[in-house]
């Protein structure tokens, strides 16, 4: 199955990016297909790549390298603005988009699942 | 693969993003030709109230702006009769056509989207 991910919270507050992580590790290891991954409202700070966890899992560093392996990963850029997430803070394999690749994901995907409150 | 999505409206429309953020969405999936049911429900319902007046939370009243989604083609409003009512709510009390209906209702819609994006 097609699978899109949106995340609605930002790092270490809330489980929901850390979930969406082993949701798509998971669902890759069964063979599905993630088509994009969505980081809306506070999920895009889950992008900021000055993220130092003192011995623990590093979150922005999980997605980059989701993004590094073909995951296409995306940033609300207006949800960015509103939060200082200027594109040098972001991890490489993060990119800035607009609502309408939402809609692509939508789109490609037979299932969205959101990670949020 | 299918244009078909359901948008659910789950909270309040002041004191967190997410309503807000619901409509921002709505409006921007709308113009890619997205089918698009928004559904209302639990605090929810409060985002279809006429005559909001957040100024003094520093926020634009919410409700202004779904009467306008039918310009966009959004024309399919649904909203949780039970909520309604355990509000003291009714439909003339909002500010769009919604179409009342059941939780297993709202159950069949959103089997019918396939695609959810929960607010």
């Amino acid at each position: 199955m097609k699978m899109a991910i949106m995340i609605l919270e930002g790092p270490y507050q809330h489980q929901a990016v850390d979930s969406a992580y082993h949701f798509v590790k998971a669902a890759q290891a069964r063979g599905h297909e993630i088509v994009g991954l969505f980081l809306y409202t506070d999920g895009v700070n889950n992008a900021n790549k000055f993220i130092q966890p003192p011995g623990e899992r590093n979150i922005s560093q999980r997605l980059d390298d989701l993004g590094a392996e073909g995951l296409p990963i995306v940033a609300c850029t207006a949800c960015s603005k509103f939060r200082g997430m200027r594109p040098e803070i972001k991890v490489e394999n993060v990119r800035l988009s607009g609502l309408g690749q939402l809609a692509n994901f939508l789109q490609e995907a037979d299932r969205m699942i959101t990670f949020g409150d | 693969m299918s244009n078909k999505v359901a948008v659910l409206m789950r909270k309040a429309p002041y004191g967190s993003v997410y309503t807000a953020e619901g409509f921002r969405t709505i409006m921007g999936i709308a113009v890619f030709e997205m089918d698009i049911s928004v559904v209302f429900l639990d605090d929810g319902v409060y985002a279809l109230l006429k005559n909001q007046q957040p100024g003094k939370l520093d926020m634009k009243p919410l409700g202004d702006g779904f009467p306008m989604l039918e310009e966009f083609g959004v024309r399919k409003f649904y909203v949780h009769g039970e909520s309604l009512s355990e509000r003291g709510l009714g439909v003339d009390d909002l500010v769009v056509p919604a179409e009342v209906v059941s939780g297993e209702r709202i159950a069949e819609i959103l089997a019918e989207s396939g695609k959810v994006l929960p607010f």
